[in-house]
């Protein structure tokens, strides 16, 4: 401790700061005894060169007496230390955001905070870290990486269409992301499945023995089966009509009695007829379905999926022509969300569609089915029924829905015998004799760098070994598993990648989360992504060429957590369009196509935030209650012009994300937007405060609710930085839907009967979405919330904590206080590019934090 | 790891000692087993928590099916992990320890039935089943501080209990599991390649892959073992005919428990209740779990969250009362008298996010039970759940004085 000595030349405050460990009696004894004596006595004195401000507008909170916030001003030292590197930095973060000192206690003249800020500044630029940059820590590649890498590695459009991935474990996220190091555990099951997943896919690439027979599967439709999907096994199995099949229900496949599954993994031709019937024949109101929507049809090969939109009434032929494994299933869906909106979703409470149809639109036939109904119920039950229920109604369905006219599945073909794809992996004539010269290309492809010959050794050896019990395949193939399952691959960050190796596999694995291709590893070589705009050219041209798709669609899905956008998800009887039209999916869906507009424009990241627009279809206009939408689901960029919404803080996907099923939480709000977009991580309550269970009967109001909060001083101090994070978005419902009153969940439809107690009505209550921040400015609601989040420092917290995430995505580890000076100097680089996305992605790869030299 | 561990399987394989074919009950002095059930959410605290203390407290609401076990319980009122509260907590059930913090701990967060299936090693056939069915819940972790694999289907655990393989079957699999032990040969000596070249820093991580290597060999080897002996046969066939509700699923999985418990096929049990099973099918719910844990205290979604976890309980029930009726072999008692069961959850009480708490009882292991009991020290701290983990371990025969934040043991005599 040489801290307590500088920090005071006073001898008992020493004393005192010795005493942290001892009893909290003996501690709280200690300054009831001395401190008040101290505070007049021996006045704050800190190190000489500390500007006065600290001294009259910190040190009366923050002091051995009253640490509030759990902070003392003498923890600072007399510099940055490694040790209190963190409160250094939170005092630059309040006091540039003028949180600190907050202004109902103390006001501090601009000049004053200007010259606190540079000197705090300047002390941490002073700080030179203990810690040297090094390489991130090894860490195994994930599942989705392990996928796509394995793929590249054996030159494959992906891995088969068998699911030979389907046991492994799956990965656990640190809050949200798939690649953090320290959560990507390893163990002899994770081990087990590598191994027998790697041999799945390489059964289905490399083939011996003879080369099988194509043959030819005409599929009739009576031939053409409807997946069952209940319990009752009894009920017989629907097939199609003469002529044709209909797919009506969205939740069934259609499957082919005769031919289920690939039995030879080969090429196969796949043939379909069909055409799209009775588009827009009911109303959307009670489908669901859009009718400006085009008719699809979905097929299925194992995990492989192709989809192509069908023309109204005109038969087409539809063909594929695909290397599918054997064991691959092949069905046929309709991919629509809709269909679901009636009785509890299930497809056959939705005929009574047929009935309402019917009856306005062609009423003699209703009154036929009504009357034929009417005496089939009164001969075997001796009542009569409600005509429109829905088992009247089946053989009258006209919903939008593919129609197959006949399939047929032609193969296996091969191009040759052994198969292209096996020839570019093992070469014509394949044999251990030359093990090493065809398993080297495979090895340094997989293991991402040059190989001297004794790495392969292991290896060949293996495959010479195997020889005579396996055959020649065989035994290769052998070899490759073994190069698949080698710590080589599985690991990334190795040690032993020279620093070009390196940084193509980190390039690569950021960006498209896979292994590095050989281009890629020459341009780093030629020096072609050697400085910061080599980078940011590099980067332009990846992200309009789609190959860094797998990055704008997984960094924005981590850094957002939207994986557990339904972890709480609204109540489903109370919000049943948001479940009904599986809104989560679109909500999930703006986002990625917001954050890819804003790259491929590489607009200002700050955009994200500050945009005044999004991309929205009818599905989210319609809980966004947009009137001017097209009834599609196609995402079209839409200006909102009323200041509530646009960029991220509008977006259901986080409103959704951040809420309890039946209420939302601005607490959970605020958390959300200071850890993603603030980058500040508000310390958890402690572990002895007893939180009540909300209690949606009482007729009160959040701010109620929360009133310990302010009165409490315990709470206060750091609910008052929290919590006016959140209480702008009140207006938003769980769902992220406008409202103006909260609504008493408890009046809600819930479309079945509710208990006596539940139906008693209470009154809307009024909402105030309002609050005030710490500095003093305050806002009225969402609109004016939005007008003040992109002050300065806030911009700059941003930026930062933007900046964080991507490196927590490419390091599999957050950056620690340590970085805080190279971080800087990125966020000067974003900085000067006026924050747009790509230089400022181009400033964090080019940064000794993502480089690891 | 030199060429010589080429030859593993056969020395390891050799090394084993194993019994000669699953007899009905090892009439071992030393067998115990443990059976332990959990859910992810806790329970309805006001249902589950009798309102008396002592032996001859009442028994509750969600407990009832359990009521002619009365005799035979130990409720524990006020033990916890001492989590903060909220979701994720839950995964730290049977080890008092969360992934997060694993590093800190030399077996990290690995849980009891682990710990008790390492103890068992290869003296039966698996050391462990662990069941849950779909998503199942992470409550069995290995030493690794990796979340151990379930079997997620009552079939799938057939087929793995009892499920005899054809000669030619065996030997395939034999050549198969010869051929992974190559494959591993080969990476072993590729590992130590890179080691030679790595630093320090790299090492913590690598490590865990070269702990791995060295299991998998250790389990291919007592798998190809026990591939040459037949498996107990087993009909189960009156619930996996009909409509395979979740009542026949979880009737399916605990009557294979019982007999796997019964023929010594196992000794060690995980069976969890997670929360996307079709509770639908219980009589009077109509909603999800999860929602029904944010009932509002609304009385019809209560109800409904009761008739779950009173479910659960019911299942748990209807296995304790077979495995009572089964006496053990050469022994005094029934074989649920030598089972140690353990029900519980991570969670105290979804509704609440509360981590406080925790649902807990044992039943069985021939303890003297002590019915409703408040386990909260005088000036009112709850007392550490490891401490109780602590008495079930020493009783499963392991020896040894702490688990992780355990700071003593619970009371519970035996014998």
């Amino acid at each position: 401790m040489d801290r307590p000595a500088k920090c005071s030349g006073d001898l008992q405050i020493a004393v005192l700061t010795e005493m942290h460990s001892p009893s909290a009696i003996w501690r709280s004894l200690l300054r009831r005894t001395f401190v008040i004596f101290l505070l007049f006595a021996a006045p704050f004195s800190q190190a000489e060169d500390f500007p006065l401000s600290f001294k009259t507008h910190c040190f009366d909170c923050h002091n051995d007496e009253k640490a509030k916030g759990k902070f003392n001003l003498k923890d600072l030292g007399t510099g940055p230390t490694e040790a209190n590197l963190d409160r250094w930095l939170d005092v630059l973060d309040l006091v540039k955001a003028e949180e600190m000192p907050p202004e109902d206690e103390s006001e501090l003249e601009a000049d004053a905070r200007r010259e606190m800020i540079a000197f705090v500044e300047s002390k941490l630029k002073a700080h030179k870290s203990s810690k040297q940059i090094t390489r991130s820590k090894v860490r195994r590649m994930n599942n989705r990486e392990f996928e796509n890498s394995v793929r590249d590695a054996l030159l494959l459009e992906d891995i088969g269409t068998h699911f030979p991935t389907a046991d492994l474990i799956g990965d656990s996220l640190h809050h949200g992301f798939d690649t953090h190091g320290e959560t990507l555990g390893f163990s002899r099951f994770h081990l087990e499945q590598y191994i027998n997943a790697v041999r799945q896919i390489v059964d289905a690439t490399i083939l011996s023995g003879e080369r099988p027979e194509p043959k030819t599967h005409k599929i009739s439709p009576d031939r053409i089966m409807r997946e069952e999907t209940g319990q009752n096994t009894s009920r017989p199995i629907r097939y199609g009509k003469d002529g044709y099949y209909d797919i009506a229900d969205p939740n069934r496949a259609a499957l082919f009695a005769d031919f289920p599954s690939t039995k030879e993994t080969g090429r196969y031709r796949i043939t379909i007829e069909a055409t799209g019937k009775d588009r827009m024949e009911y109303q959307t109101k009670h489908t669901g379905y859009y009718n400006d929507d085009p008719i699809q049809l979905a097929v299925h090969m194992g995990d492989r999926v192709k989809t192509f939109t069908l023309p109204d009434e005109e038969k087409i032929e539809i063909q594929l022509d695909e290397w599918l494994a054997a064991g691959t299933y092949l069905e046929l869906r309709h991919p629509t969300d809709a269909f679901r909106m009636r009785g509890n979703g299930n497809f056959k409470f939705q005929n009574t569609i047929a009935a309402l149809h019917h009856k306005e639109f062609h009423p003699a036939i209703y009154n036929q089915v009504v009357e034929k109904s009417r005496i089939a119920d009164l001969k075997k039950r001796g009542k009569e029924r409600n005509p429109d229920t829905w088992h009247n109604w089946t053989e009258y369905w006209e919903g939008a829905r593919p129609r197959i006219f006949g399939v047929t599945v032609e193969g296996p073909f091969y191009d040759s015998w052994p198969p292209e794809r096996q020839i570019a992996l093992l070469g014509e004539n394949p044999s251990v004799e030359k093990a090493r010269e065809i398993l080297r290309p495979i090895a340094e492809r997989a293991w991402r760098k040059s190989i001297e010959s004794s790495e392969l050794d292991p290896v060949i050896e293996l495959v010479e070994r195997k020889v005579d019990s396996l055959g020649e395949i065989e035994a290769l193939k052998e070899g490759i598993v073994s190069i698949l399952v080698s710590p080589s691959f599985l690991m990334l960050n190795r040690e032993q990648l020279n620093a070009v190796d390196h940084f193509a596999e980190k390039f690569s694995y950021f960006l498209q989360g896979t292994l590095p291709s050989s281009q890629l590893r020459q341009s780093i070589q030629d020096g072609d992504m050697a400085d910061f705009e080599a980078l940011s050219n590099q980067l332009k041209k990846q992200i309009n060429s789609q190959q860094a798709d797998e990055f704008l669609r997984e960094f924005p899905f981590a850094w957002l957590e939207l994986n557990d956008i339904n972890f709480m998800s609204p109540d489903p009887q109370r919000y049943t369009f948001y479940h009904k039209k599986e809104v989560s999916e679109d909500m999930v869906d703006e986002v990625l196509h917001f954050f890819r507009h804003i790259a491929e424009n590489n607009l200002p990241v700050t955009e994200l935030l500050s945009a005044n627009y999004s991309f929205v279809n009818a599905d989210l206009a319609g809980i966004y209650g947009l009137e001017d939408v097209p009834a599609d689901s196609q995402f079209r960029k839409y200006t909102f012009t009323d200041g509530r919404r646009g960029g991220l803080l509008g977006m259901g996907a986080f409103l959704t994300a951040t809420a309890d099923s039946l209420a939302t939480s601005p607490i959970h709000r605020a958390v959300y937007v200071m850890e993603n977009f603030m980058g500040i991580h508000p310390t958890p309550p402690p572990p002895d405060v007893e939180i009540s269970e909300p209690d949606v009967r009482q007729a009160k109001t959040i701010k109620e609710i929360l009133a310990a909060h302010t009165s409490d001083e315990t709470c206060a101090s750091c609910h008052k930085s929290i919590d006016p994070w959140g209480y702008a978005f009140e207006n938003f419902d769980p769902t992220g839907a406008w409202r103006d009153v909260y609504v008493n969940p408890l009046s809600m439809d819930t479309g079945e009967g509710t208990s006596k107690r539940a139906q008693r009505k209470m009154e809307d209550i009024p909402i105030d979405a309002s609050a005030s921040f710490r500095n003093g400015k305050a806002y009225n609601d969402i609109t004016e919330f939005r007008d003040q989040i992109l002050t300065d420092a806030n911009r700059d917290r941003f930026v930062r904590c933007f900046i964080s995430k991507l490196l927590t995505y490419a390091n599999g580890e957050e950056p620690g206080d340590s970085d805080y000076a190279e971080i800087d100097q990125i966020l000067q680089k974003s900085a000067e590019h006026d924050y747009r996305m790509i230089e400022t992605i181009a400033a964090v790869v080019d940064s000794p934090l993502f480089r690891g030299e | 790891m030199t060429s010589s561990r080429r030859k593993f399987l056969t020395g390891v394989g050799g090394a084993l000692a194993l019994p000669s074919l699953e007899a009905f009950g090892s009439g071992n002095p030393a067998t115990t087993r443990c059976l332990i059930v959990g859910n992810p959410f806790g329970m309805h605290p006001e249902h589950f928590f009798p309102k008396d203390f002592g032996s001859d407290f009442t028994i509750s609401r969600t407990l009832k099916s359990l009521d002619w076990l009365k005799d035979r319980l130990t409720i524990l009122s006020h033990t916890d992990h001492n989590m903060v509260s909220g979701h994720g907590r839950e995964v730290s059930f049977l080890s008092g320890v969360l992934p997060a913090n694993a590093q800190a701990f030399p077996e990290k967060n690995m849980s009891i039935d682990q710990a008790m299936a390492r103890h068992v090693g290869a003296q039966v056939r698996y050391p462990s089943i662990n069941i849950g069915m779909g998503s199942g819940v992470r409550m069995s972790w290995t030493a690794n501080g990796v979340e151990n694999a379930l079997i997620t289907d009552p079939q799938q655990l057939f087929d793995h209990l009892f499920l005899n393989l054809s000669n030619e079957e065996k030997k395939v699999r034999r050549e198969m599991i010869d051929r992974n032990g190559s494959i591993l040969d080969t990476v072993g000596a590729q590992f130590s390649q890179l080691q030679k070249s790595g630093s320090k820093q790299d090492s913590e991580r690598l490590d865990q892959f070269a702990t791995s290597v060295r299991e998998l060999e250790q389990t291919l080897g007592s798998r190809r073992e026990w591939i040459g002996k037949d498996k107990p046969t087993f009909d189960i066939s009156e619930h996996m005919n009909g409509g395979r509700t979740i009542h026949d699923n979880y009737n399916a999985i605990f009557d294979m428990v019982a007999y796997a418990f019964e023929t010594d096929l196992t000794r060690v049990a995980t069976v969890a209740f997670p929360t996307n099973l079709k509770y639908t099918e219980v009589e009077g719910v109509t909603r999800s779990y999860h929602g029904c844990t944010h009932n509002g205290k609304m009385e019809d979604v209560t109800n409904e969250l009761v008739a779950i976890e009173s479910f659960q309980i019911a299942q748990l029930s209807r296995c304790l009362k077979r495995l009572d009726a089964i006496q053990e072999p050469g022994r005094d008692g029934s074989m649920l008298d030598h089972t140690i069961v353990l029900f519980g959850s991570g969670m105290g009480y979804g509704g609440t996010h509360s981590n406080r708490n925790l649902p807990i009882f044992v039943a069985g292991g021939g303890f003297k039970h002590l019915g409703h009991v408040d386990t909260a020290s005088p000036n009112g701290d709850n007392m550490p759940l490891c401490n109780l983990f602590l008495t079930l371990m020493q009783r499963f025969g392991i020896e040894r004085e702490e688990f992780n934040t355990s700071t003593g043991t619970f009371d519970l005599q035996y014998g």
